[in-house]
């Protein structure tokens, strides 16, 4: 079996599982599958940008700006759930793009400490906003418009499988020739007559428009929102770490990442659950080691594993990078 | 009453402080060429060392900020020879993530600790003002830009006059070069990533007897750490003293004349960075660099 077939058949279990469990599965796999699905959303939507050589460190903005959009519409213009969350993807979208317009020519750490500062400044708009936001106290969605458990679980699989197939997509397209040129060399890229910027508003508005979603189904899913939720740095941290631990900018890197993340985090919770602060110091020396051992997360280790054995057979085979 | 001497008298002391808390980030930024995301908790970490020091041993802050600042020199150069130095020639993405780490994971080992509640170190001088004239100084704040102004002085001296400082500033110029006129780089790097993290401990000490210290302190002032050196430009020092002055200004005149103005002061920094990346990615006065 090559890697080709097994990816195919790896996405295909993992849409059936993630879209049934919502209809049949006990409410503890169902919470554990709404949570996975939320992060596996977070972390594509997060890899995507770094494989076109964006590192986001502003990811809760796009997450906070989803649940707050959501909540306003709700609450103020009474939208059903799924027009809400038209919203959101329209929102997110739009504040992509409009970040990649305005960040036009910065690259690296500049671009990073951008987003970084996009997200901590929405929040202290958030915070300075009562009137819209209800400040630092934060804003309850109106309990009318809870569209039911299922519809939710179900909207948030569905927003991670759709995710997973967006990126499957451009995978396959030519576009992701673009984006790994511009992850290489921008100005490089940029000779060869791919225009950046058209491609940097394209990719940030996918992404945005996702983790934006994400924030939106969240905020239905929790029924309550203030700043510090929405914009929290646990948010980013998380959906960076889902791709780094699992292979980052791979497909499947993003999910099996995302996956042992929720595993890792749970674990640690219910094993040292009772030190308050532990299962971050966890993420964090993961974070570390990741980057110093297992540069190419878990996908990378697996790939290494299955080329070492499968050497005799198919030398010339490589998995790509 | 006239506000404006107090907003300066005010704006000035809150200067001298921002330029200590920022030019360890812009030591090792403009030597390293690396954000180093731990630098916060390198502030955090020096308050505790301050606030045990004064709580169990009964030792002032200013006693005990010689030797923590050496100890923070130590923390520094082992966490470059332990982490940085493998991701030096990595790509950015890396050395961000493995910084940010190393900040969540010292982050949460002091809650662990420490746990998350927020204490003060309260030294007799803490809450001790005086007015001169019509203008009420604070004397902790003004204990504060005094050790600032010395350290940073300090800072630029040894920069300027000694055999390493001199090494230093031609690393940072360029990397190559000076490999090439017999410097160490490597030694260089290291000792410069271990004094920018002992001037963040001293930072650290210095606020220890002004701000409520918590476990989570660290990372809004590596934030405006950030904003400042952005806003000076990459590897001027002088930059940074200009960089900490515009904050530190504009953050007290909004904090005074804008209505609920102390928490839009807070979104400063962010607006500072985004604006300055936008128009002038080098910065007042930094070196061009690749953006």
């Amino acid at each position: 079996m090559n890697t080709r077939t097994f990816g195919l058949l790896l996405g295909a279990v993992v849409l059936i599982v993630i879209l049934s469990i919502p209809v049949f599965g006990s409410p503890s796999a169902v919470d554990i599958t709404f949570r996975t699905c939320s992060l596996i959303a977070l972390a594509v939507s997060w890899n995507l940008m770094a494989s076109a050589g964006l590192i986001s460190l502003g990811h809760s903005a796009f997450f906070g700006l989803g649940g707050y959009v959501v909540i306003l519409s709700a609450n103020l213009l009474g939208m059903p759930f799924w027009i809400s969350l038209i919203a959101s993807l329209a929102a997110g979208a739009l504040f992509g793009s409009g970040l990649a317009l305005i960040t036009g020519r910065l690259r690296g750490i500049y671009f990073a400490i951008t987003t970084l500062a996009a997200s901590e400044g929405l929040r202290v708009i958030a915070v300075m906003l009562p009137a819209l936001t209800g400040g630092a106290k934060g804003a309850f969605l109106d309990a009318k418009y809870y569209p039911g458990t299922f519809t939710v679980n179900m909207g948030m699989s569905l927003a991670a499988a759709v995710t997973c197939l967006i990126a499957w997509r451009m995978s396959q397209s030519r576009i992701h020739y673009a984006f790994r040129a511009m992850r290489a060399n921008e100005g490089a890229a940029q000779m060869l007559g791919i225009y950046p910027l058209k491609f940097r508003c394209a990719i940030m508005a996918v992404s945005g428009a996702v983790a934006s979603l994400v924030g939106g189904i969240e905020a239905f899913h929790g029924g309550y929102l203030d700043p510090a939720i929405a914009f929290d740095l646990h948010i980013t941290i998380t959906s960076q770490i889902a791709p780094i631990l699992g292979g980052i900018y791979t497909l499947s890197g993003p999910i099996i990442g995302a996956v042992a993340t929720v595993f890792i985090g749970d674990a640690t919770r219910l094993s040292l659950g009772h030190i308050e602060g532990v299962s971050l110091l966890v993420f964090g020396l993961i974070l570390v080691f990741s980057i110093l051992y297992l540069p190419q997360g878990i996908r990378g280790g697996l790939s290494d594993l299955w080329r070492r054995r499968s050497a005799t057979a198919e030398p010339t085979k490589m998995a790509k990078p | 009453m006239d506000l404006l001497p107090q907003v300066f008298s005010d704006a000035l002391l809150l200067a001298g402080l921002y330029t200590l808390m920022a030019v360890g980030l812009s030591l090792g930024f403009g030597v390293l060429r690396i954000i180093n995301f731990a630098q916060g908790e390198m502030i955090m970490l020096g308050a505790y060392g301050a606030f045990w020091g004064l709580t169990l041993l009964g030792v002032d802050p200013i006693i005990s900020l010689p030797v923590l600042v050496v100890a923070g020199f130590a923390l520094g150069w082992l966490i470059f020879r332990g982490f940085v130095a493998k991701v030096l020639d990595a790509p950015h993405i890396n050395q961000i993530l493995l910084t940010f780490g190393l900040a969540l994971a010292i982050q949460h080992i002091a809650i662990i600790l420490w746990s998350g509640n927020a204490r003060s170190a309260t030294t007799a001088y803490a809450t001790e003002s005086a007015f001169v004239g019509d203008v009420l100084v604070v004397y902790s704040r003004l204990i504060a830009f005094a050790i600032a102004t010395i350290m940073v002085v300090a800072l630029i001296a040894w920069l300027r006059w000694s055999e390493t400082g001199r090494a230093t500033r031609a690393v940072a110029e360029n990397r190559a070069a000076a490999a090439l006129m017999g410097i160490d780089v490597d030694r260089i790097y290291a000792m410069s990533f271990g004094v920018s993290c002992a001037l963040s401990v001293a930072t650290g000490v210095v606020v220890s007897f002004i701000l409520t210290i918590t476990p989570f302190m660290g990372f809004p002032m590596l934030i405006k750490s950030i904003a400042i050196v952005i806003l000076g430009g990459l590897g001027s020092i002088a930059g940074t003293v200009i960089g900490a002055f515009v904050l530190a200004f504009s953050e007290t005149f909004v904090s005074y004349y804008v209505p609920d103005g102390a928490g839009w002061a807070e979104g400063i920094a962010f607006l500072l960075i985004i604006g300055i990346l936008i128009l002038r990615p080098r910065g007042i006065l930094g070196q061009t660099v690749e953006t």
